[in-house]
């Protein structure tokens, strides 16, 4: 089992996750895979996701921290960055990934790309389009999407 | 009396032969066989082309570019860096990671250098001093796996950011593994911008990443400066320096593959590289197969599925499901035919329509792909054959020299250095393929409108063809009959005399052809029209020749003073004494 062995660097990751969360954000591993997280983040305050409660995947992979982790929005969210499947365009979570860099690092990246979404380099093209036409009722479509997939229910 | 000179000229005595024996006066070192051959035939009168033959070696030593083995690499490397980190009074650590970033230009560096050297430290990442400081501190936390170690156990870039050992080896290697980007490594931080040089490189990693790592910075040398590129041959490892400001695109490597330094493609001489890219898709173009279609079938009437009519009746069936019943002619049911339509082999309607010009629209876009269709496939076939013949030749010349040579040498009991001709011949049939390969390039796209051009061309063509295939002949033939005899013949120095002679009688034919093809033919407007086909390479060559120093004037009066000794084969243009009634060259008849 993976968790055997689980190096010390996971393991203090996650118990720092546990005692001091980062604000807005939780992350809890999972009982039987100790690399793999159940995340929640609540939507920034003043974004069209305030209000939202987003479950996230995360997966440390066997290479971590060398690589990246995997990570994925499970909550359905109307995005330029994020796609139908909860795939996130994030510079960090590819080419920029840095072993100095961690999961809290990773996760409150992610939080601020709620706030500020980035239309130009876009994973969705139908919503960066949207955003770019008509930014006020694409934000209305995130709005509508948080009140009916991210309710917290 | 202008005409007339240019109907002499047309034999080509004087033009090849002055240019076959300047071509030795040229090599004189290795050709030293040549000189009884040219005492013998009291050929005097020819020297007077010492301008010439200075103008081609001139020509020739002004080679544009030089071939790279990883040794001179490495060594210009190491001098560039040298270079800018003695300029520039830092390391040659850091001189590496600032050449690398200015694509190893070292006036760049130092232009950037100097104008604002804060600004390129902080770009580049060389910092002049730690961000963070570790004094007096005997424990340190790496930032990776959040350990605790001793001093020594951690290592820091010049920024001073720790990390233990092991995950610096890690942090590295996975960096080498993932290709190139490995060269503007910077350290973990993100917030950080410090370069990671060799000299963590050596001190952190495997051999084995090491070894990557260097592959990597040799490739980055040759591939990101502008002035040095890769031989594209397969498996070649030799790299190609080209100086800037020559117009000679052609480059051949140590490997013995030419290649064009503009386009990379193979060496196109005496077509420029545009013409070659649009030879080249339209060789692959789906164009062309839709030309086919239409030349050669046409849609079923119902169906529209295309339909080739290769044999039989005009009674044509679509394939199932479709199976329709049509008359090939005229397209009509085939239900409406019969005795009263002209029967089986004929159709009174199509003949009734067509002379009334039903179908002459469409008859005439399927003739005229047609004919485009013949045309390219014309010059494709001639292009595509002269390349594969170039392939048999270069494999020949393989062969020659690894195996039949040695066994000549022993046969003929000559040592392997006077047997450096049938090297060079093989050589030069190699690159003469090369160019009439790309001649058929130059011809297609050759403006149907300038008959006088086109004429002249194919004139050139043909007895460029005829001239290579004497001596791909000689090479080939001839050459069997020595390697097939176990002691030696008297006949050989013959054949050596014969070979040396055709070898350079066609390079320089072929040096003139080039040179007359990529001057646009220029000399055709000149001429006319009507003397075109009685231009010889002469006049082509000549003109751009000119400006090499050999007056027009002279080489006529030489030609003169020697056309009363001398007569000119036919076949080869040699020039043989009054008294031979075949040719001292080629062996065939005076006629």
């Amino acid at each position: 089992m993976a968790n055997s062995n689980l190096p010390r660097r996971i393991i203090k990751e996650t118990q720092r996750l546990l005692s001091e969360p980062a604000p807005g954000i939780s992350a809890s591993p999972s009982e039987d895979n100790m690399r793999y997280f159940n995340v929640m983040i609540l939507g920034p305050t003043q974004s069209p996701y305030e209000g939202g409660v987003f479950k996230l995947e995360l997966f440390l992979p066997e290479e971590y921290p060398m690589a990246a982790p995997k990570v994925r929005f499970l909550t359905k969210i109307y995005h330029p960055n994020i796609d139908k499947l909860g795939r996130i365009c994030l510079d960090i979570l590819k080419d920029k990934w840095s072993p100095a860099l961690q999961i809290r690092t990773v996760l409150l990246s992610i939080q601020a790309l709620l706030s500020a979404p980035n239309p130009d380099d876009p994973l969705s093209e139908n919503i960066a389009k949207h955003w770019k036409s008509n930014e006020a009722e694409a934000v209305e479509t995130a709005k509508e999407w948080t009140r009916l997939y991210a309710s917290g229910a | 009396m202008d005409s007339e000179d240019d109907m002499h000229d047309a034999n080509d005595v004087e033009s090849l032969d002055d240019d076959f024996y300047s071509g030795e006066t040229e090599d004189a070192a290795p050709m030293d066989y040549y000189s009884d051959f040219v005492e013998d035939d009291d050929a005097d009168d020819y020297y007077d082309d010492g301008d010439d033959s200075g103008s081609l070696e001139c020509r020739r030593s002004e080679q544009s570019f030089t071939v790279l083995k990883e040794s001179d690499i490495q060594e210009r490397q190491e001098d560039d860096i040298n270079r800018v980190a003695g300029v520039l009074s830092i390391s040659r650590v850091s001189a590496s990671i600032l050449l690398r970033h200015y694509n190893w230009s070292v006036s760049k560096v130092h232009d950037a250098w100097f104008a604002d050297e804060d600004q390129v430290r902080k770009t580049v990442g060389l910092l002049e001093k730690p961000v963070v400081q570790h004094s007096n501190i005997n424990e340190l936390t790496c930032g990776i796996c959040f350990e605790t170690y001793p001093r020594a156990k951690i290592e820091t870039a010049s920024c001073g950011h720790p990390y233990c050992i092991s995950c610096w080896e890690g942090y590295l290697s996975t960096s080498i593994n993932d290709g190139p980007g490995c060269l503007m490594l910077r350290c973990p931080d993100p917030s950080c911008g410090a370069a990671i040089g060799q000299d963590m490189i050596n001190l952190l990693v495997s051999d084995e990443d090491k070894e990557k790592y260097n592959r990597y910075l040799l490739r980055s040398y040759i591939e990101d400066n502008k002035k040095t590129k890769w031989c594209p041959a397969p498996g070649c490892e030799y790299a190609v320096a080209f100086d800037a400001g020559s117009a000679n695109y052609d480059v051949s490597c140590l490997c013995s593959y030419s290649f064009c330094w503009n386009c990379i493609e193979e060496a196109h001489r005496p077509v420029d590289c545009g013409t070659v890219a649009k030879w080249i898709i339209k060789n692959c173009a789906e164009s062309e197969n839709m030309n086919w279609i239409l030349a050669n079938s046409k849609p079923c009437p119902k169906c529209k599925r295309p339909i080739e009519k290769n044999q039989g009746c005009m009674h044509m069936t679509c394939h199932p499901p479709c199976k329709f019943e049509f008359c090939w002619l005229c397209l009509g049911a085939w239900s409406d035919h019969g005795e009263r339509t002209g029967g089986f082999y004929a159709c009174n309607r199509y003949e009734t329509a067509k002379q009334e010009g039903v179908y002459d629209e469409t008859e005439k876009r399927r003739e005229m792909a047609k004919n485009s269709l013949e045309r390219y496939t014309h010059y494709y076939e001639r292009w595509a054959s002269n390349q594969t013949s170039r392939q048999k030749a270069l494999s020949d010349l393989h062969q020659m020299q690894t195996v039949h040579i040695e066994k000549l040498s022993d046969a003929q009991c000559q040592p392997e250095s006077q047997l450096k001709f049938i090297t060079e011949a093989w050589l030069q049939i190699v690159e003469c393929r090369r160019v009439l390969k790309w001649t058929y390039a130059y011809g297609y796209y050759l403006p149907e409108h300038e008959q006088a051009k086109k004429q002249f061309f194919e004139y050139l063509q043909g007895e460029a063809e005829s001239g290579l295939e004497r001596l791909h002949q000689c090479a080939e033939k001839e050459l069997q009959l020595f390697l097939n005899e176990d002691g030696p013949s008297s006949e050989f120095n013959d054949f050596r005399t014969k070979l040396a002679g055709l070898t350079s009688v066609t390079r320089n034919y072929f040096e003139n052809l080039v040179r007359a093809l990529e001057n646009g033919l220029a000399d055709v407007d000149t001429n006319g029209a009507n003397s075109s086909k009685a231009t010889s390479s002469k006049n082509a060559a000549g003109s751009s020749k000119g400006k090499g120093g050999r007056g027009k004037g002279t080489s006529r009066g030489s030609s003169r003073a020697t056309d009363d000794n001398l007569w000119a084969c036919e076949h080869c243009t040699y020039a043989n004494a009054k008294s031979a009634t075949t040719c001292h060259m080629c062996n065939l008849p005076r006629r």
